[in-house]
């Protein structure tokens, strides 16, 4: 599990650490929110429950930057746990792309590809030597692609520096899921979030 | 900070799996109320050392009943009905066993039928509400007949992929038919009533909804008064009554196709109120209901005639045995002979019931684990036939 943790939070350094560099000019964006995770067909459902709670906190910073448009990179880690079936930790980044109009309102669309390692959520048993014997949870790796859409708000209209509340769907695969038979099981997200700027007054003060 | 996140972790982590139940072994104690001679069976040692070889290669637990007329009943069992508290599998465990439930269906409208409440030729539209027909494509012209024969060309909601993931979804939710139904609704027919055969458990929810609408009481009760309180079986139940009863075997996925399996014994499944599945026994009371079923002690010679009038469907699988479809039965040619049978699945259970007309015997397993790269050992032609070979 050590050993896990340990390389997630090495591939998110990496991700991050471009971001962080290039923005040590600037004040840096923290994307974080709450998330309620299902097991879906994207785009036929919205809202679900029982409620799957997740969590995920990133970064983000821009390609290419208009008066009302612009492409960014993200990078995040996430964890959900969905109740009886699996609990998730990964990382991913998306290439997005925003526009912003002039009252504040943003519509964004976001393509993600990632890592999750889930863990089961009940006792697992494995079969050796001809018998089953419980075992410890090694987890199992997947790829993550995701597609997102969200519509947000710039609390300061004129500031390219405004926190932002959102809410993003996100529907995203796990694969593989289980060879043989059931070879990707889909999944969206419903996130609730808020963008934020850590300014280099505020980091100083840390 | 740093601590204070690797604690956060480290809770997370440690809180969220959940642990298996402690159960005591008296949980599992039950009994039957007949003169077992298993153990001095002709062919013990050989059915003994099949279940052995199955649980060896992966399953979890097996029981098994077999009826041979020459040699009177065996019962058995191997490995383990609950890994987390180490119990092993008796023959007399009861586990879920899923769509053979079918079977029971079939007999009851069959019965119905002789009591001359309905004729299997009406349509199923006059009786249920036009707010389900409507919905459902071929309803309004399906007769009774060809819901118990899987010839409606109804769709199966199984099949919906919204209803597969929303299931995943709340793997504890009890559906209820309506619930269920909604994924069959506005769905394409799989063909005209009458023109081929194709297994839908919608046909089934509107079997269940029918007995309840001539009865007046739940299927389940109905199954009771007409089936399983006549018959003395005493340890088969519907999963409506006590979705997970005092004594029943813990069931386990292999989710991940790894032999790596996982508890799912509250996993609903989505059949506790409809009559496709929910079945509740054990391999000796569906043996001997299978066996009084063919001997004609249930429904009439008639009734029985009818329930084995066979329809080729035009496509077979390739992967399974060439198969014919009666009411609530399957007639499958294996090579040692042409069996009746129907097979359940439940999320960590599977049964099978076959009978061979040709010298009566009955064959009987139920396993308490499935999916995965279990079903290659207990559902596949490969594994029937093995079974099949060392039994039979």
């Amino acid at each position: 599990m050590k050993v896990i943790l340990k390389t997630m939070l090495a591939t998110l350094l990496a991700i991050v650490t471009p971001a962080f560099l290039w923005s040590q000019t600037k004040p840096i964006p923290i994307n974080v929110s709450l998330f309620n995770e299902s097991t879906a067909i994207p785009f036929t459902r919205f809202i679900t429950t029982p409620v799957h709670p997740g969590i995920q906190v990133g970064t983000e910073f821009d390609y290419n930057r208009k008066s009302h448009t612009r492409l960014f990179q993200t990078a995040n880690i996430s964890y959900f746990y969905h109740n009886y079936l699996a609990q998730g930790i990964g990382i991913h980044t998306e290439l997005g792309y925003e526009c912003r109009a002039s009252m504040g309102l943003a519509l964004t669309g976001l393509f993600g590809l990632g890592y999750m390692h889930t863990f089961a959520t009940t006792e697992e048993f494995r079969h050796h030597n001809g018998q089953y014997e419980k075992k410890s949870d090694k987890g199992n790796a997947r790829l993550i692609p995701s597609l997102s859409f969200d519509v947000g708000y710039y609390l300061r209209c004129a500031d390219t520096y405004s926190p932002k509340i959102y809410l993003r769907y996100e529907a995203w695969a796990e694969y593989p899921y289980s060879p043989d038979f059931i070879p990707v099981l889909t999944h969206i997200n419903l996130h609730a979030g808020v963008k934020f700027f850590l300014s280099k007054k505020s980091i100083s003060h840390e | 900070m740093n601590k204070i996140t690797n604690l956060l972790i480290v809770f997370l982590f440690i809180s969220a799996c959940r642990e298996g139940e402690n159960i005591e072994p008296s949980f599992y104690t039950c009994e039957f109320n007949f003169p077992d001679s298993s153990l001095t069976h002709p062919e013990h040692q050989q059915y003994q050392n099949l279940l052995d070889e199955i649980v060896s290669n992966g399953v979890v637990g097996i029981s098994m009943s077999v009826f041979k007329p020459q040699d009177g009943m065996w019962i058995g069992a191997g490995g383990m009905a609950d890994l987390h508290n180490a119990v092993s599998m008796q023959p007399c465990n009861i586990s879920r066993v899923g769509s053979t439930v079918k079977m029971y269906t079939a007999v009851t409208v069959l019965k119905l039928q002789e009591e001359g409440k309905l004729n299997l030729d009406d349509k199923i539209a006059d009786y249920l509400d036009g707010d389900v027909i409507d919905k459902i494509e071929n309803a309004d012209e399906a007769t009774i007949r060809q819901l118990l024969q899987h010839s409606s060309g109804i769709y199966n909601y199984i099949q919906n992929l919204v209803f597969q993931t929303a299931s995943t979804n709340d793997l504890i939710r009890e559906w209820k038919p309506e619930d269920l139904l909604q994924y069959a609704y506005h769905k394409s027919a799989y063909f005209p009533p009458g023109d081929d055969v194709a297994y839908s458990n919608t046909n089934y929810i509107m079997l269940g909804m029918l007995i309840e609408k001539i009865e007046g009481k739940p299927f389940y009760d109905v199954f009771e008064e007409k089936l399983f309180s006549p018959l003395g079986l005493t340890l088969t139940q519907f999963a409506a009554e006590d979705p997970v009863p005092d004594g029943i075997v813990r069931g386990y996925i292999d989710l991940y196709s790894n032999l790596q399996v996982l508890e799912s014994t509250y996993f609903s499944g989505w059949d506790y109120y409809t009559a496709d599945g929910g079945l509740i026994s054990n391999p000796y009371d569906m043996n001997r209901f299978f066996l009084e079923l063919m001997r004609g002690h249930i429904i009439n010679a008639n009734s029985l005639n009818e329930m084995l009038i066979w329809i080729t469907p035009k496509e077979q699988d390739a992967e399974f045995f060439p198969i014919q479809y009666g009411l609530g039965i399957f007639r499958i040619e294996t090579p040692q002979g042409i069996a009746y049978m129907h097979s359940g699945d439940a999320i960590g259970y599977y049964a099978n019931m076959l009978y061979f007309p040709d010298d009566s015997t009955t064959i009987v397993y139920a396993v308490n684990s499935n999916y995965g790269k279990i079903d290659q050992f207990v559902s596949t032609q490969a594994a029937m036939e093995n079974i099949l070979e060392a039994v039979k």
